[in-house]
C-alpha cells in the first residue's frame, strides 16, 4: 500500500523527461526502433570493423556476383559453415555467355568471428586488421575465394561492406544537419517571436517562401552548386548545409508560435514581475516548455533527410564516387534491367527503409511520450 | 409509475471504462420529476450529475454504460424506459430534442462554428415540427425574439463566433425550447456567465416555464441559483443521492452534514463580517475501488467511527418528502438504518474472519506440504 | 489597405470597381471578399520572395556564364585573355551587382521574346532566360513538359483525396475496429515508406511479372494506355500523399467527433450520419483543405526522383538534366515554375477555406 503511494507520489514529482522516458518505455514500437537506430549507428561507428572487406577491396572474378552461398557439408561431412570459391571457366561453344562462373567445389574456406583482414584504423587513432567475420584465412588454403553476403557490385566490391561503411555517411549527414537546424530553428525562431514586428514579417515570409518550394527539386538545385573535384569531407559538408536549409524552417516556425503562445502566460508575466530577466526568462521558463516538442520535430524531419541525401546521391548531385552512401549505390539499380537481372541490387534500399521507419516510429512514440495529455 | 410524474429514475448507475479499470461515476440514483416541476440536482464537479443527465437522453460516451431504469411519460409517447431504446435509433431521436431538450453548461462550445445559429436552431424544428424551410425558419426566429435576441433578422444569419455568451446561452435556451419541450435539462446553465446576465437568463427560463408548463432538472453547484429557481432539490455526493427534500426544507433544515456545508459555504447578505464562510476540507475521492464505506467519511466533521467507515448509509425518510443517507442525524428513520447498518456489519465481520480463518488453515496446511517436499528432496 | 488604394484612382475607376466588388459583396458576403482580396495581395510578394530566393540558387554554382563561355570556346580552340572575358561580363551586365543582375532577370522574365527574337538578341546582348544547353527560351523548353505534369499531378492529387478521406471517415467512426487497425498501419507505412523505395520496389516487381518493364507514359495509344501507364506512377507517388491524409483526417475527424457540439446535436435527435457528415466532416476537412499547397509540393518533390527511376516525361528528369548540365536558368526557371504552382495551390486552399470556414473570413485570416 505504502509502495503504491510512493510511485504515485513519484509520478506527480517526477520531471517532464522522467515521464516521457516512461512512457517513451511503454511504447514498444519506439523501443524497437530506438533498438534499431542504435544497432545501425554503432555499426557505422566501426563500419571498418564490420565490414568484412574495405571498400576499396575489388575482385574481378566477383563483379556482379551473387551473394555467397553458405553451405555447411562438404562431400557429405559436416565442417561448419563455409563457403566455395568461384573458378572461371571459357566456354566457346556458347557465344552468348562464353564466360561461366561457377562455384569450385574442390576447397572449402571456413567462416570465422574476428578474422584478420583488410587493414584499417580504429577511430582514426591505431591500425587494425581484425573483422567481425570474414573467412578464415588459410583454412584450406588459397584466398582467393571472398564471402560476399549481399553480392558484389559491378566493380567487384563486397555490396554488404559498402552499405556498412555508406552508413557512415547516409545516416550521420541527416543527423548532423537535423543539429545544425535544430540550432539556426531555435535562434532565428526565439528571435522572431521575441521582437516581433517586421524582423518577424521577413522571417515569417522567407519561411513560407522556402516551405513553398518543393524540397528535392530545391536541394537537387542547392546542390548543382557544389563545385567539382573536392574532397569528400567538403561535399559532405556541403550536403549537411544544403539539407540543412529546408529544415530549420520548420524548427523555427515551432519555436516561434510557442514563444508567441508563452510569452504571454501568466507564469511568463509572473516571472517579469518578480524581475527575473529576459534571458533568463527565455531559457529557464519558455525552452523547457517546448523543447520536447522540438525534439520530435527535430526525429520526425531526419527521415526527409535521409531521402533527401540518398536521392541525391542516387541522382548523382550528392556523394560521389569512390566515396560511398547508400545513395551512390543505389546508382547501379537505376536500370529494371539489372534490377532484374542482379535483384540483390536493391538490397541498399532496405537500409533506407528500415532507418526511415524507425525514425518514424521513435519520432511518433516521443510525439506521444511528449503530449501531457495522453 | 405516477402519472403526475414525467421522468422516474429508479437505481441508476454509470460505468465508465477505463484503461485503469471501471469506474462507477453514478452509484444508484432516484429521483422522480413531476411535470412542470423544477428539480435541482447539487453536487460538487465529479459528483456525477453531468452523467446522469446525459443518462437520461442516452447521449452518454460509448465508454459509459447505463444501468437500472429512467422511465419517461409523456402524453404524446406514452410510458417509455429509455435504457431500453437503442441510442441511435427512430425512437429516442423522436424524444430528444422533441420531448426532453437539454441546455449545455458551455454556449461558447455548444454550437458547431460552421453553421450560422440559425441553421442550427432550424434544424431542431425541422427534424421535429415542420419540413417546410419557410415556416420552421418563422418558428425559429420566433423562439429566438422570445429569449431576448434582438435584431433577429440579423442574428439569424450570423455565426457562433459573432454572439457574445450571454446571447449564445440564449440562443441556447432557444434551440433547446423551440419544440416545446415537456422537459428541460439544464446542466449548469449559467456557470459560464457573468452575475448579470446569469440572473437574466434565470428570470428567462422562469418566464419561459411559465409559458410552456415545461419541467426542468436543474443541474448546478450554486445553491444560490437552486434557491430562486427549484422546487425541489436533491443533494449529490460521489455519485449518489445523499439528501432530497423540498427547497425551503434544505435550507431550513439541511441534515446531511455534506448539505449543511454547502449551505454554510454560501455568503449571506447581512451576515456577520467576523463570520468565516464555512468550507468543506478535502476534494471529492475518485469514485474507483471505493472502501465500503459512507462517500463523505473522509470529509464530515461528525463521523461515527465504526459505523461510517464500515457501510454505507442508505436514502431514508425522515419527514414527508425529506429523504436523506447518514447515519449521524438524529431521528427516527435514522436510527433504523443505522441498526440495519451495525447487523449488516456485524454479519460480514464475521464472515471475514471465517473466511481469513480458513484462509490460515490453508496457508498451514500449504507450508507443512512444502516442508514435506522440501525434506523429501 | 484595399480600400485605399481603391480610393486613390481616379473616380471612374472607383465606382466601376466599387459596384463590382460590392456586388461580390452581395453575393458572397463582405468579409469572404475582404479576406480573397487581402491573400491576393499577400501573394504578390511571397512571388517575389521566391523569385528572389530562385536566383540566388541560381547565382551559387561557381562560375558564370561568361566562364563557361570562355571554357566552351578554349575547347574549340579559341582563347579569350582575362580583359576580354571581362569586357565580355560588363556588356552581358554579369559584373553588376546582384540586386541589378536579379532585376535583369526579372525582367527578361515577364518580357517574352519568341524564339526567333531570341537568336537576333542573343549575338548582341546576353538574355537572362535562356537555356544555353537546348539553344531555346526557357519557356519553350519548360511547356514541353509543364502539361503533362500538371495533368499527372492533379490525377494523382484526386486520387488521393478520393481514396483517403472516405478510409479516413470509416476509420474514424468505427475507431479500434479491426478496419480501423489496418488503415492506421498501412496509413503510417505508407507514409513513412519513401517514394522512390516504393517505386524501386514496383518497378522491379512489375518487370518480373509481366517481363517488361512499366516504364514511362504511354501517350500513343489513347486515353486507356494512358491512364493504364500511370497505375504505377499514382501509387508510388500518390501512396504517401494518401497515406498522410488519412492520418490526418482520421486524428482531426476525431478530435471533431469528441467535441461538445456533436452532444448538442445528439441532444437535438439529429441522426447520427447526419452528425458525422454535416458536422464532423465538414470541420475536420479543413485542415486538409488547408494543407493542399504542400501536398501539391510534395507531389512536386516525390515525382522528381520517382520520374527518375520509373523514368516518366515529366518535369523532373528534365531538371535533372539541367542541372547536370549547369544549365541554371532552365533549372531555376523548373523550380520556379513549380514554386509558383506550390504558391497558387495555397491561394487557392485558403480561398477554399474562407469559403468553408466561417471564422477564418471573419478573422481575416492568419495562416
Amino acid at each position: 500500500m505504502s509502495k503504491k503511494k510512493k510511485t504515485k507520489e513519484d509520478y506527480y514529482l517526477a520531471s517532464q523527461w522522467t515521464l516521457m522516458a516512461r512512457k517513451l518505455k511503454k511504447h514498444k514500437l519506439a523501443k524497437v526502433s530506438l533498438i534499431i537506430l542504435a544497432i545501425l549507428y554503432f555499426g557505422a561507428l566501426f563500419a571498418d570493423f564490420f565490414a568484412p572487406y574495405s571498400i576499396s577491396n575489388t575482385s574481378s572474378l566477383y563483379k556482379d556476383t551473387f551473394p555467397s552461398k553458405i553451405h555447411v557439408m562438404h562431400d557429405g561431412e559436416f565442417v561448419g559453415p563455409f563457403v566455395y570459391g568461384l573458378t572461371k571457366t571459357i566456354n566457346k561453344k556458347d557465344l552468348k555467355a562464353p564466360i561461366v562462373i561457377e562455384e569450385d567445389t574442390s576447397q572449402y574456406y571456413k567462416i570465422g568471428l574476428f578474422v584478420h583482414g583488410d587493414e584499417y584504423k580504429v577511430l582514426g587513432l591505431f591500425t587494425s586488421d581484425i573483422h567481425f567475420f570474414g573467412l578464415k584465412e588459410g583454412s584450406n588454403g588459397g584466398t582467393s575465394a571472398r564471402i560476399y553476403l549481399f553480392g558484389g557490385d559491378v566493380l567487384g566490391h563486397d555490396i554488404l561492406s559498402r552499405i556498412i561503411v555508406g552508413g557512415r555517411i547516409s545516416l550521420t549527414i541527416p543527423f548532423a544537419s537535423a543539429f545544425i537546424s535544430f540550432f539556426l530553428g531555435i535562434t532565428i525562431g526565439s528571435l522572431s517571436g521575441y521582437f516581433g514586428g517586421v524582423f518577424d514579417m521577413i522571417v515569417q515570409r522567407i519561411i513560407e517562401v522556402i516551405g513553398a518550394i518543393p524540397q528535392i527539386p530545391l536541394w537537387m538545385a542547392l546542390s548543382a552548386a557544389i563545385p567539382d573535384g573536392i574532397s569528400t569531407v567538403k561535399i559532405y559538408l556541403y550536403i549537411t548545409i544544403i539539407l540543412s536549409f529546408i529544415n530549420w524552417t520548420g524548427m523555427a516556425r515551432i519555436v516561434r508560435g510557442k514563444f508567441l503562445s508563452l510569452k504571454n502566460e501568466d507564469y511568463v508575466m509572473a516571472a517579469r514581475l518578480a524581475g527575473v530577466s529576459t534571458w533568463k526568462i527565455i531559457w529557464k521558463h519558455l525552452v523547457p516548455g517546448f523543447l520536447s516538442y522540438l525534439i520530435v520535430a527535430l526525429t520526425l524531419g531526419i527521415p526527409g533527410s535521409i531521402v533527401g541525401e540518398t536521392s541525391m546521391s542516387y541522382l548523382g548531385l550528392g556523394i560521389k564516387d569512390p566515396a560511398t552512401s547508400w545513395g551512390v549505390l543505389l546508382q547501379e539499380a537505376s536500370d529494371v534491367k539489372v534490377v532484374a537481372a542482379y535483384p540483390f541490387k536493391l538490397i541498399p534500399i532496405i537500409f533506407v527503409a528500415i532507418t526511415v521507419l524507425a525514425y518514424n516510429f521513435l519520432g511518433d512514440g516521443l510525439r506521444d511520450a511528449a503530449d501531457p495529455y495522453k | 409509475m405516477d402519472k403526475d410524474n414525467i421522468l422516474e429514475v429508479k437505481d441508476l448507475r454509470v460505468n465508465i471504462h477505463m484503461m485503469e479499470g471501471e469506474l462507477t461515476a453514478v452509484r444508484g440514483v432516484n429521483f422522480e420529476i413531476k411535470k412542470g416541476e423544477t428539480l435541482g440536482l447539487v453536487g460538487e464537479s465529479g459528483c456525477g450529475k453531468s452523467l446522469t443527465c446525459k443518462a437520461i437522453l442516452a447521449i452518454n460516451d460509448k465508454k459509459c454504460e447505463a444501468k437500472g431504469s429512467i422511465k419517461f411519460n409523456s402524453d404524446e409517447s406514452g410510458e417509455v424506459e429509455i435504457l431500453d431504446l437503442n441510442p441511435k435509433g427512430e425512437e429516442i431521436r423522436s424524444i430528444r430534442g422533441k420531448q426532453i431538450s437539454m441546455i449545455f453548461q458551455e454556449p461558447m462550445v455548444a454550437f458547431s462554428p460552421m453553421y450560422t445559429i440559425g441553421n442550427q436552431i432550424n434544424e431542431c424544428t425541422r427534424l421535429h415540427i415542420t419540413k417546410d424551410k419557410k415556416k420552421s425558419k418563422e418558428i425559429s426566429m420566433a423562439v429566438m425574439k422570445k429569449v431576448g435576441i434582438a435584431n433577429v433578422e440579423k442574428r439569424y444569419n450570423q455565426y457562433p463566433h459573432e454572439f457574445s455568451g450571454g446571447m449564445l446561452q440564449r440562443a441556447l435556451i432557444a434551440m433547446a425550447l423551440v419544440c416545446n419541450p415537456k422537459m428541460l435539462i439544464a446542466d449548469e446553465p449559467t456557470t459560464a456567465l457573468d452575475v448579470t446576465i446569469q440572473a437574466q437568463i434565470l428570470e428567462l427560463m422562469k418566464s419561459l416555464q411559465k409559458d410552456f408548463n415545461t419541467a426542468i432538472l436543474f443541474i448546478t453547484h450554486d445553491l444560490g441559483v437552486v434557491a430562486k429557481m427549484c422546487d425541489r432539490v436533491a443533494v449529490m455526493y460521489l455519485g449518489k443521492i445523499v439528501e432530497s427534500a423540498d427547497t425551503e426544507t434544505i435550507y431550513a433544515n439541511p441534515q446531511h452534514p455534506y448539505t449543511k456545508g454547502l449551505i454554510g459555504s454560501v455568503h449571506k447578505i447581512g451576515g456577520n463580517r467576523e463570520d468565516r464562510l464555512f468550507s468543506i476540507e478535502g476534494t471529492v475521492p475518485l469514485a474507483m475501488n471505493l472502501p465500503v464505506q459512507c462517500g463523505f467519511y473522509d470529509r464530515c466533521t461528525v463521523a461515527i467511527d465504526g459505523l461510517c467507515n464500515k457501510a454505507e448509509p442508505e436514502l431514508v425518510e425522515i419527514e414527508p418528502g425529506h429523504k436523506v443517507a447518514c447515519f449521524a442525524c438524529n431521528h427516527e428513520g435514522c436510527k433504523a438504518e443505522c441498526e440495519r447498518a451495525r447487523k449488516e456489519i456485524a454479519e460480514r465481520e464475521e464472515r471475514e474472519r471465517k473466511e481469513a480463518e480458513l484462509a490460515a488453515q490453508e496457508a498451514a496446511l500449504g507450508k507443512n506440504k512444502k516442508k514435506l517436499f522440501g525434506r523429501r528432496a | 489597405m484595399d480600400t485605399n488604394t481603391n480610393c486613390n484612382v481616379n473616380k471612374d475607376q472607383t465606382k466601376s470597381w466599387d459596384k463590382i466588388i460590392n456586388s461580390l459583396k452581395d453575393f458572397f458576403g463582405k468579409d469572404i471578399v475582404r479576406y480573397i482580396v487581402k491573400r491576393i495581395l499577400m501573394f504578390i510578394p511571397t512571388i517575389f520572395l521566391v523569385s528572389f530566393l530562385v536566383f540566388f540558387v541560381i547565382q551559387l554554382p561557381p562560375g558564370d556564364y561568361v566562364s563557361s563561355e570562355v571554357a566552351k570556346l578554349a575547347g574549340e580552340g579559341e582563347y579569350l585573355s582575362e580583359k576580354e572575358a571581362n569586357d565580355l561580363r560588363a556588356e552581358y551586365g554579369i559584373d553588376k551587382p546582384f540586386i541589378v543582375q536579379y532585376g535583369m532577370w526579372i525582367r527578361d522574365i515577364i518580357w517574352t521574346p519568341t524564339d526567333s527574337q531570341y537568336y537576333r538578341i542573343n549575338h548582341s546582348h546576353h538574355n537572362w532566360k535562356y537555356s544555353f544547353e537546348q539553344k531555346k527560351n526557357v519557356w519553350t523548353v519548360i511547356e514541353e513538359r509543364l502539361g503533362i505534369t500538371i495533368l499527372i499531378s492533379s490525377i494523382i492529387m484526386i486520387f488521393q483525396y478520393a481514396v483517403s478521406i472516405p478510409i479516413a471517415v470509416y476509420s474514424a467512426t468505427h475507431q479500434y475496429s479491426a478496419g480501423d487497425y489496418i488503415a492506421s498501419i498501412v496509413g503510417f507505412l505508407g507514409a513513412a515508406i519513401p517514394n522512390f523505395v516504393l517505386a524501386f520496389v514496383l518497378m522491379y516487381l512489375s518487370y518480373k511479372w509481366t517481363g517488361n518493364a512499366q516504364v514511362g507514359l504511354e501517350t500513343k495509344e489513347g486515353v486507356i494506355g494512358f491512364l493504364k501507364s500511370l497505375v504505377i506512377p499514382i501509387i508510388v507517388i500518390g501512396t504517401s500523399g494518401t497515406c498522410g491524409i488519412i492520418r490526418s483526417v482520421r486524428a482531426q475527424m476525431l478530435d471533431e467527433i469528441g467535441r461538445q457540439y456533436t452532444l448538442t446535436a445528439r441532444a437535438k435527435g439529429v441522426k447520427e450520419s447526419t452528425i458525422i457528415m454535416k458536422y464532423c466532416f465538414r470541420a475536420a476537412i479543413n485542415p486538409t483543405v488547408s494543407g493542399l499547397g504542400g501536398i501539391l509540393s510534395s507531389l512536386f518533390s516525390g515525382s522528381t526522383v520517382t520520374a527518375m527511376v520509373l523514368g516518366l516525361q515529366i518535369q523532373g528528369p528534365q531538371l535533372l538534366a539541367a542541372l547536370q548540365a549547369q544549365d541554371m536558368y532552365l533549372a531555376g526557371s523548373i523550380v520556379m515554375v513549380q514554386a509558383i504552382l506550390v504558391v497558387i495551390g495555397i491561394l487557392l486552399s485558403d480561398i477554399v477555406l474562407a469559403f468553408l470556414d466561417p471564422r477564418i473570413r471573419y478573422s481575416g485570416g492568419s495562416r
